[in-house]
């Protein structure tokens, strides 16, 4: 019951004349955990990161499970967390696989990795994932802060070309979806996420809410314009003008919250005008910038793209001058698994950097991380063979203390990974009785 | 005629396939347009199916591609029907193409159909996927409400506003689909854009309309060279610095009598008890003495309470410090008592419009309320005028009315009519009548057909702008558009001339040109720095103008596209010169250069082309020969198979194979071989160029071979054979640019039905020498272009 009224707040409001799609996912279920909601306690965090080509595994997956496990070469990084985290090897996302539809295993890496839904094949009409974890959580708990969500990547979309065999360069470049068609743009400039999160400083957000009025009638009026037009057109067409009345929608409701919301103080943060030329800077930016967002409670949803599926870039600080891609095709060739191993390295390091700062960040009794649940993977395991099982994933934080952590499970073979988000929307306060093609909960996380 | 064997015909060898070519090629020049079948008769061609084509299937493909193990995922027992097969319509596409070049059912396969029953097959499959009337009605298809993309979004503010300031640099960005970044379908709109959008629309209003409050005027710094001092006073850089009494003399010509606000920038280094003391005077008038206590490091600004109404004509400003003060036995900070002077501003004249107004400004305001003309009689002249230029069309009182209405509000509330208007713009920026393309909402229908429209005049005009100018239309086009005159085709190809011709038509190179070639692509290539030194963003930067200069010129010059393939000619400036090992050619500015004819010609030999097709450390063959395939032959491969584990093991036989070696031994697997007996020739004959496009005759101690052999059986020796064989297969090319750009045009991808379009615009185009002018054109005059299928709420 509580959960049903849940979704009429949520809808209240909407107007009469157009209302959003009624997602399957908002079946009423009884929440197990509500942490989120319990006052006092500090809300749970949730955060999916994703990197692109699968990894060697023998160096990333550990040797053994349970709890006195050694953290293999890759995850060595890590050493200073390993009892905040749980690294979960077995997971699989099957509709990641071709089941019928051909090459295109990377653009299939990227949108089925948090959707677990087999995307159409398309370069551009009927282009369908699913709803993404993320966004399932911020329909349910995102009113409840400034932004219900923040997607961060580190390069844009492809803008020319073609990004994999027959799918739109969309799949391959957003991990979030707002709905089966719409994916959730990724902000990549440190300084505009910031802004987003923060407004631009104190001169800019005076000016900010004395046009909060005049935006809030704009709204309305295009609201209208809108609806007027949705009448006469197609039904492709009025799919487009759907998106542009549910983003209106959305910050409407924003803007409504503001007002009744505590004001946050931009943080002191020296950022650079565009996007730094340092990898390092960059991610290691983006990463403090999810610590910011979290730590302000400014969002409790968001999702990071290391970078984008099928990346090529080369990683020259650990001495990796071939793309990343081509190497990830390494056909049991030792230097290529060498460099692909020191990609796969690196980049842990720069996830240990983000845990470690969470983790230094007091929160309550504990500190930020023990508040999060932080999703660390890639919908393929082994990039030379573009599998979609054995996935590389670690559930970082305790969620709340409902996770229970320091361990490797070692759960059983093509265990969908869904059934972690299952249990992950369980604590982020926004339950569902499946998600994608789950066959349950992944209950050896429970605390 | 059949499509399939016009694309695939390369693939032939030349017994069987010279002929179709030919032949093909003749129809496709003389009579394009009746060279289809008749509309295939349903129900013979089901009896087909079901008593021949269901047995090929069943014969040679189910073998491998049945049930949940089928190779590729692809499992072909499902399709009973003629109709099942249309239902999987992309699919049998791609599956009829590896039929037709043989690639399936594989070499070693356990049975393999006889070139007959190939044949049969094919012409069933032909007829059935393609089998389109072109003589009646054809679909010209139905294009998604396009939103505007960044480029798109910026052009036009730029030719709307007058103001070029690129406010979606920050935009999210637009997702690609076939290959551009325009099309409908895959344009969407997250909440993340619309607040940019909102934000934009913000800027936008405030540069373009001068708000007229006195928080609108700018402050005008008194420059240095305007001040004169009196007594012990430093005049520096970055401040005043008053050591002991003294004044300065700040002097300002106004060209507008008025009210002016005075504001001063100081701070003081504090001694003994009290402030520093700043006397601020105008004209030898008294204003106001400031006690000066913020610290010098961090200055304030003392702004004069009051406007100040001063006649037009010179002034003079004194700011003095009254009461110096040291004392070298107080505290080691605070001994001596000095003012620091930052910044000395003013503003005004307050009330009035200043004289320097945007240019925006005038051209918006057309009107102001007073002497009997009402607040809402102005504004809703002014709304409707930006409207109809900002939705592209015209737009009725009633349309606006709202608009209007909160217009009026705003300004009743208070705030200056220019504010209201502000307000006003912003509604209009982020309606989606701007933001979205929208056509079909108000058509004539065409007598005699239920189900097409054509376009309306003003939904023609902004087809062609954002066609070629990436922007909305100028005014000329909309004057064509109202007198109902963009349907003709003379004054179409009369347009398509002048918007090429004008600058703006290079919004089409960068935006058409660079999606194409994949010109954009570069931006996120980094060759390995150990082995090619030398290699700079700038180096990236002159090998993409290149490229850009060389589709300009065949643009402006109205050259044959072949040239694309072929041209003996390019541009560079010194910097890329010296890349190319060419010191003739001197300066920044990119001039025309011959080639040496030798070793390249046409685009596939410019560095930018060959530095794409490479991965960051080497030469890519593969990658090059499906270029050439795509972009030059019209025949794109079909996507590899989900994954290529026999590579592993070919690897492994021989570990120390080259990379023409090591590509040899994938040909050897039948299911790589079908469509990697093409690409890697063609690749493999470009090896001459390093993975940067340099020349090169040796890969370390080896003589490079670029000779090879096509599956055709046509043989070369040099890059430049090899381009001379490319180049009689400019039919494939102008048919596969005519796609691409029939898709830039409209924003959709390019369907089955389309073919009767492609055909024509091809042949037409072809006829007329090729002139790129002409290619333009006939896509301008197309179905696809000028109609639209008719939708329903449930299309």
């Amino acid at each position: 019951m509580t959960n049903l009224l849940k979704r009429r707040t949520f809808l209240k409001g909407i107007g009469t004349t157009m209302a959003l799609p009624l997602l399957e996912i908002m079946q009423p279920h009884q929440s197990l955990f509500s942490a989120a909601t319990v006052a006092g306690k500090p809300p749970v965090r949730t955060a999916f990161i994703f990197f692109p080509n699968g990894v060697i595994g023998p160096s990333w997956m550990p040797q053994t499970a349970g709890k006195d496990y050694q953290l293999p070469k890759s995850l060595k990084s890590l050493e200073n967390v390993k009892s905040d985290i749980n690294v979960i090897s077995g997971l699989a996302q099957i509709n990641a696989r071709a089941l019928g539809d051909g090459a295109g295993d990377h653009a299939r890496c990227a949108s089925v990795y948090l959707t677990s839904a087999h995307p159409t094949k398309t370069s551009g009409a009927d282009i369908k994932a699913g709803v993404s974890v993320d966004q399932v959580a911020a329909q349910q708990v995102g009113h409840q802060t400034r932004l219900p969500s923040l997607e961060l990547g580190m390069v844009r979309g492809r803008n020319a070309g073609q990004c994999d065999s027959g799918y739109s360069c969309a799949y391959s470049s957003n991990i979030s979806w707002r709905t089966p068609s719409t994916p959730t743009a990724k902000e990549i400039v440190p300084k505009l996420a910031f802004e987003r999160l923060f407004g631009g400083g104190a001169e800019k957000e005076k000016q900010r809410a004395r046009h909060m009025k005049d935006r809030q009638s704009i709204l309305d009026l295009v609201k209208h314009d809108a609806d007027q037009l949705k009448k006469q057109l197609g039904k492709s067409d009025q799919r487009k003008i759907d998106e542009y009345f549910s983003s209106v929608r959305e910050i409407e409701l924003r803007i409504e919250r503001s007002t009744h919301q505590e004001k946050i103080k931009p943080p002191e943060m020296k950022l650079p005008d565009g996007i730094p030329s340092e990898l390092q800077e960059h991610i290691r930016l983006m990463y403090d910038l999810l610590v910011l967002a979290f730590q302000t409670d400014t969002t409790r949803i968001a999702t990071f793209m290391v970078g984008n599926a099928g990346s090529n870039r080369t990683y020259p600080m650990v001495g990796v001058n071939s793309g990343h891609h081509e190497l990830s095709h390494h056909q049991n060739d030792e230097k290529k698994m060498a460099d692909i191993q020191k990609i796969d390295e690196y980049l842990t390091g720069q996830f240990a950097y983000f845990l470690d700062r969470l983790k230094s960040t007091p929160e309550g009794n504990g500190n930020l991380l023990d508040n999060s649940m932080i999703c660390y993977g890639s919908a393929i395991g082994d990039g030379n063979r573009h599998t979609h099982h054995d996935l590389p994933i670690i559930l970082a934080g305790k969620g709340g203390g409902t996770i229970k952590t320091g361990f490797h499970h070692q759960v059983k073979t093509e265990t969908p990974l869904s059934n972690l988000f299952v249990s992950m929307l369980d604590r982020a306060g926004a339950p569902v009785t499946s998600f994608g093609d789950s066959t349950g909960r992944l209950t050896v996380i429970d605390a | 005629m059949r499509m399939i064997e016009i694309v695939f015909h390369f693939l032939q060898h030349p017994r069987s396939g010279g002929m179709i070519y030919s032949l093909a090629c003749l129809l496709l020049l003389t009579n394009a347009v009746s060279a289809n079948a008749a509309p295939p008769d349903v129900e013979k061609s089901e009896k087909q199916f079901q008593s021949r084509i269901k047995q090929f299937i069943t014969k040679y493909c189910l073998d491998c591609h049945t049930g949940e193990e089928a190779e590729a995922g692809l499992s072909l027992e499902k399709f009973k029907t003629r109709a099942s097969i249309l239902e999987q319509r992309e699919a049998w596409e791609k599956i009829v193409k590896r039929i037709q070049i043989q690639s399936m059912p594989p070499k070693d396969a356990a049975a393999l159909p006889t070139d007959k029953e190939r044949e049969e097959a094919l012409a069933w499959f032909d007829d059935t996927l393609y089998g389109i009337d072109c003589t009646g009605d054809v679909n010209p298809g139905r294009v998604t409400i396009r939103r505007l993309n960044r480029n798109e979004y910026n052009n036009t503010i730029r030719d709307l506003v007058g103001i070029d300031f690129q406010p979606a640099n920050n935009f999210p960005s637009d997702d690609v689909g076939y290959g551009f970044d325009n099309i409908g379908d895959v344009l969407s709109l997250p909440p993340l854009l619309m607040e940019k959008y909102l934000d934009a629309a913000e800027q936008i209003a405030e540069k373009a309309i001068f708000a007229n409050t006195p928080d609108s005027y700018p402050w005008t710094e008194i420059p240095d060279k305007n001040f004169e001092k009196q007594g012990a006073v430093n005049l520096g850089k970055r401040s005043a610095s008053f050591h002991s009494r003294g004044t300065i003399l700040g002097t300002i010509d106004l060209q507008q009598a008025g009210k002016y606000e005075f504001r001063i920038t100081a701070g003081q280094t504090p001694a003994g008890t009290e402030p520093a003391k700043m006397e601020v005077k105008l004209d030898g008038k008294l204003l106001k003495t400031y006690d000066v206590k913020a610290g010098v490091d961090v200055p304030e600004k003392y702004t004069l309470a009051e406007a100040i109404a001063l006649p037009k004509g010179k002034h003079v400003l004194a700011i003095s410090f009254l009461n110096d003060f040291y004392d070298p036995k107080g505290p080691p900070k605070e001994r001596d008592r000095n003012l620091y002077v930052y910044e000395v501003s003013y503003k005004g004249p307050l009330g009035q419009l200043p004289a320097d107004l945007p240019a925006s400004h005038n051209k918006i305001i057309t009107c102001k309320p007073g002497s009997g003309r009402s607040i809402h009689y102005c504004a809703e002249k002014i709304l409707k005028q930006f409207a109809e230029q900002a939705f592209r069309r015209p737009v009725e009182r009633e349309e606006i009315k709202p608009i209007v209405e909160l217009v009026e509000a705003t300004v009743k509330s208070g705030r200056s009519f220019e504010q209201g208007i502000q307000v006003g713009l912003q509604a209009v920026l982020v309606s989606p009548h701007f933001l979205f393309r929208i056509e079909g909402i108000r058509n004539t229908p065409r007598a005699g057909s239920n189900n097409v429209q054509n376009m309306n005049q003003y939904e023609i005009a902004a087809r062609l702008s954002y066609f070629l100018w990436s922007s909305m239309p100028d005014e000329k086009l909309f004057e064509l558009a109202a007198q109902g005159r963009l349907d003709d085709p003379r004054t179409l190809q009369v347009q398509v001339k002048r918007m090429l011709e004008d600058p703006k038509s290079e919004a089409f190179v960068k935006n058409f040109a660079g999606q194409w070639l994949n010109l954009r692509n570069l931006e996120e290539l980094t060759p390995d720095p150990k082995k090619f030194r030398g290699f700079s963003s700038q180096l990236k930067e002159d090998m993409r103008q290149e490229t850009e200069e060389f589709f300009s010129y065949i643009m402006k010059e109205d050259r044959s596209v072949v040239e694309f393939i072929n041209a003996d000619y390019t541009f560079m400036n010194e910097r890329l010169a010296k890349f190319y090992g060419n010191d003739q050619v001197k300066g920044e500015t990119f001039q025309k250069v011959n080639l040496d004819k030798t070793k390249r010609a046409g685009l596939i030999t410019q560095a930018s082309i060959l530095t794409l097709t490479s991965n960051p450390g080497r030469t890519s063959p593969v990658k090059r020969g499906k270029w050439i395939m795509e972009n030059i032959l019209g025949t794109p491969p079909p996507a590899p198979p989900p994954n290529v584990p026999e590579l592993e093991a070919a690897a492994k036989a021989k570990p120390n194979a080259t990379l023409r070696e090591q590509l040899a031994l994938h040909r050897n697997i039948p299911g790589c071989a079908a469509c990697h007996d093409e690409m890697d020739p063609l690749g493999l004959g470009f090896e001459n160029f390093d993975a940067i496009g340099r020349w090169r005759d040796k890969e370390g101690k080896h003589k490079i071979d670029s000779s090879g052999q096509l599956p055709s059986g046509q043989t070369f020796k040099s890059p430049v054979e090899l381009i001379a064989i490319l180049e009689q297969q400019k039919q494939g090319f102008c048919r596969s640019l005519t796609e691409k750009m029939l898709t830039y045009a409209i924003g959709r991808g390019v369907e089955f039905y389309d073919k009767c379009a492609i055909d024509e615009i091809a042949a037409n185009f072809t006829a007329k020498g090729y002139r790129f002018s002409a290619l333009v054109t006939e896509i301008v005059l197309s179905d696809p272009f000028l109609k639209r299928q008719r939708g329903s709420q449930n299309d």
